[in-house]
């Protein structure tokens, strides 16, 4: 079991909450983005926001629905990126 | 042999009852699991009152239970409106209203919202699939449908090929929905030759990608059931990652692709294609707008095993004209080529007679597949049917397309251009769609749309959007422009975005663009390999 990446996590959800979402909706990290909160656009959106806040390139075989499930497995993603290019 | 759309089912099931209907989202289903769960949502909906021909309609996400649904409602006798499931609440009323649906199939989650809609709407008495009451409706849950469950197939109920199978909206972003009438006559016409054109087989999986609301989902589900081929479902999330969408095609081995050419341009740029096998894909149908050129052809190369064929049509019609790529070199512009064995088209002029040969004018259609007319709009339906007398009292009756097209030598037809998407700007007349294609010859364009904004006096502004790869700018963009249009052509403003805004096909919303006139700005996006 990876660690969770609390503070990639938070940043994530900071960006979700004020850019992606309404503002009566709050989620959690575990919830599911992809099925009803997001559309492509927005999807696009925060692909572009871990890029350029977290310094990975995220091209079309990382765009895939496991790292942009939930927020937890997007910062998983984003953890296990910078490691690798490190 | 009665041409009815739920026999298909009804057909495949008797002929290999454990054949996979539809595959994916929650486990696969036969056609026999498909005829017991049609025929008991058949069974409750009359049991619950549904007179012949009464409006149900079915609101529901993607899913096995949109085709259960689908069949359910048909084989009950009931004319079919499915609604777009992204649709607004006020839309969702619109609809029910205009329709006088008495019946709606439905899904627990909807209940909350569904109270409200229900209070204006008197005419619907039967909400089926939920389970919390909304006003004094009957209700039904999903639980109270499976226990009607038999092994009797489908019920008994007299329909004739020439009944209401469906009416289905598009959804412009302004004004009422048009309401498309089809019988299953009509829906069994292009569904025959669909099974046809592309000799779809029991070995056959074709991809549900438009959504099911869509004249897309005649292929999608009727086709492959006529054929006893499989559906693949595709979830929410797997249509918003390309990526994803690519290992679903790879793993369900689909076969048969059909879709707007947006969709086949994400997976090519962004579904990592190079890293999937997706040897399986024999044909790739695409409709509805312009294939940008640079893009098939790279897809082309990058699918060399698939056959591409270029549909045209819309909703009222269905498809009407169709052109398989031959191998190699392809025309420029890509032809709509030849009617369908069950249409005829005619080209036009102003004065609704034939143009001279090789001249553009108006495609105007006659077959078996165009709709029986617009829902309960008799003003809509005077101007888009053009009637002519044929002898004996007789008239031939024409569905007006408003698209311009022009005969080639070899017999083809072009798509010239929509007879709504040529402007004058400042007194020259501009086609939207050469702006588009000269943006698109810029390396950088991966999108593009052109439209007119109304300054709210007489003159118009015209405006585009593009949605670009790599760094570059809007003025940039527009300096190379200057190279390739005359002045007055080149868009007064042009913005970069991440993605262009997009009816429920996948089409381009030009009437959203320029009913806001404005639009976000561009966002970082995912950043090319």
């Amino acid at each position: 079991m990876t660690q969770p990446n609390r503070e990639l996590e938070a940043t994530i959800l900071t960006f979700v909450h004020q850019e992606l979402l309404p503002a009566e909706v709050t989620i959690d990290r575990d919830d599911d983005l992809l099925s009803d909160l997001l559309d492509s656009v927005a999807v696009l959106r925060l692909a572009g926001f871990v890029d350029e806040t977290f310094g990975i390139t995220t091209g079309p075989r990382d765009f895939v629905v496991e790292n942009f499930q939930t927020t937890a497995s997007l910062a998983q993603y984003v953890a296990r990126t910078r490691a690798s290019t490190r | 042999m009665t041409r009815l759309l739920h026999r298909t089912i009804q057909d495949a099931a008797h002929r290999q009852p454990d054949a996979i209907a539809t595959r994916g989202l929650g486990g696969d289903r036969s056609y026999q699991q498909l005829v017991r769960r049609s025929g008991a949502l058949a069974r409750t909906l009359l049991e619950r009152g549904l007179q012949r021909q009464a409006r149900v309609a079915v609101l529901l996400d993607r899913g096995p239970r949109v085709p259960e649904s689908f069949y359910g409602v048909l084989a009950a006798g009931g004319a079919l409106v499915p609604i777009d499931p992204r649709s607004p609440a006020a839309q969702i009323e619109r609809i029910l209203e205009a329709t006088g649906a008495t019946h709606l199939v439905t899904e627990p989650k909807r209940a909350a919202g569904l109270g409200e809609i229900a209070a204006r709407c008197h005419t619907l008495r039967h909400v089926i699939g939920v389970v919390d009451p909304i006003g004094d409706r009957s209700i039904a849950s999903w639980t109270e449908v499976e226990a009607a469950e038999t092994n009797d197939g489908l019920p008994d109920v007299p329909v004739l090929e020439l009944d209401t199978a469906y009416i289905l909206h598009t959804s412009g972003s302004t004004g009422t929905p048009k309401l498309i009438r089809h019988t299953h006559a009509s829906a069994m016409a292009f569904v025959e030759w669909a099974v046809a054109a592309y000799d779809l087989g029991s070995e056959d999986r074709l991809s549900q990608h438009s959504s099911h609301h869509t004249c897309f989902a005649t292929f999608d589900y009727y086709a492959a059931a006529r054929a006893g081929a499989s559906t693949v479902l595709f979830s929410p999330a797997t249509l918003k990652l390309p990526g994803s969408l690519s290992l679903t095609i790879e793993r369900e081995a689909i076969s048969v692709w059909y879709s707007v050419p947006t969709a086949l341009v994400q997976l090519l740029l962004r579904g990592a294609l190079e890293e999937r096998d997706l040897a399986s894909l024999r044909w790739i149908l695409f409709a509805g707008e312009t294939f940008p050129r640079k893009h098939l052809e790279r897809l082309r190369r990058r699918l060399p095993k698939a056959r591409f064929s270029h549909v045209y049509g819309s909703t009222e019609v269905n498809v009407c004209t169709y052109y398989h790529l031959p191998d190699g070199e392809f025309p420029d512009p890509l032809p709509i080529g030849r009617p369908c064995e069950h249409t005829a088209a005619e080209v036009v002029d102003g004065d609704l007679e034939p143009v001279a040969a090789g001249a553009s004018g108006e495609l105007l259609i006659r077959g078996s597949t165009v709709m029986s007319g617009y829902w309960n709009d008799p003003d809509r339906n005077h101007t888009a049917f053009y009637r002519r007398p044929s002898g004996g009292g007789f008239e031939e009756t024409y569905f007006r397309t408003g698209d311009q097209v022009q005969t080639l030598a070899n017999g083809d037809l072009a798509f010239v251009a929509r007879t709504d998407l040529q402007i004058k700007i400042r007194g020259h007349r501009v086609e939207l769609g050469e702006v588009e294609a000269a943006l698109l010859d810029l390396d950088e364009v991966e999108e593009a749309v052109a439209y007119s904004v109304s300054d709210g006096e007489a003159s118009l502004s015209l405006r585009a959007a593009v949605v670009s790869r790599g760094a570059t700018s809007a003025d940039a963009l527009r300096d190379r422009l200057r190279d390739l249009l005359p002045a007055y052509a080149v868009p007064e403003s042009l913005e970069i975005l991440d993605r262009l805004p997009r009816t429920p096909t996948g089409k381009v919303d030009r009437q959203s663009l320029s009913a806001s006139g404005q639009i976000e700005t561009r966002e970082q996006k995912v950043a090319e390999p």
